[in-house]
């Protein structure tokens, strides 16, 4: 469980809707530029490289400058921490099962 | 568990393991609260009787006092033993998350010993956390394909 601050990460990133829908739009576009984003989104250029920003502090999304835009692009193995997570019960009762046969080997030889 | 399939609804953890001794030795290091401290955790108020209450005490996170929450479920001798396992706080993601998941233990005798199948079941990704209970339609799939691709496979195809 040594990733927990980063799985609160992802987690609390993903939280706010806005953030999550900008975070949809970005998945479903190749690549994306934050005035694309802003375009019919109802919210500000500036609310949304703010949620950018996050995203991008979060390692959800990925950036490639080229001349004088911006284009975003999702970083799945940000989403990773979330599996480790289901994991750390998996390596849980994995090395539960490592006690059980040493136990049982002493119990019953 | 990284299988992109199982990212999304309910999820369950299974370990599915041979183990030279009789079902009735396995069973009694399941059901004695005496062997459980010595391979799962100490339990404290446990019996191995249906509808017993008793308590693990873990490591606390946030709001959550550590205590992991058990019923005794089922208990069919040397057969099936299951319990209720509940922990968390709602205000935490991650580790300490609220959980309300059901571990059951089945014993079947095999050739030279005793299959012993654990399901920890009931974990609910990703929306275990409260903060992913708006999510929008089309949000599992996203997660379900990002994670594909992040596993180097053609979600397509799943």
């Amino acid at each position: 469980m040594n990733d927990t601050n980063t799985i609160n990460t992802v987690m609390r990133t993903l939280a706010d809707p806005t953030r999550r829908a900008v975070f949809e739009r970005i998945v479903q576009s190749n690549e994306t530029t934050v005035s694309e984003l802003t375009q019919g989104s109802g919210v500000t250029q500036g609310a949304i490289s703010q949620h950018i920003k996050l995203l991008k502090q979060a390692g959800l999304i990925a950036e490639r400058p080229e001349g004088r835009n911006i284009y975003y692009r999702a970083e799945p193995a940000g989403l990773a921490p979330l599996v480790d997570w289901l994991d750390y019960y998996a390596a849980f009762w994995q090395d539960r099962f490592g006690n059980l046969r040493a136990l049982l080997k002493e119990i019953d030889p | 568990m990284n299988d992109p399939k199982l990212m999304t609804g309910m999820q369950e953890i299974v370990v599915d393991e041979v183990f030279p001794h009789a079902p009735e030795i396995i069973w009694k290091a399941l059901t004695s609260g005496e062997l459980m401290a010595r391979w799962v955790m100490k339990p404290t108020g446990f019996a191995p009787v249906e509808g017993t209450q008793f308590t693990f005490q873990t490591k606390p996170a946030g709001e959550w006092d550590g205590v992991i929450r058990c019923k005794v479920l089922e208990v069919i001798p040397n057969e099936r033993f299951a319990y209720e396992w509940k922990s968390g706080h709602g205000g935490n993601v991650g580790y300490g998350s609220l959980l309300n998941t059901v571990v059951t233990f089945t014993l079947t005798k095999v050739e030279g010993g005793t299959r012993l199948r654990l399901v920890h079941a009931g974990f609910e990704l990703p929306k275990n956390h409260t903060a992913f209970e708006s999510m929008s339609k089309g949000w599992p799939e996203v997660i379900h394909n990002l994670v594909a691709s992040a596993a180097g496979e053609d979600p397509s195809k799943n």
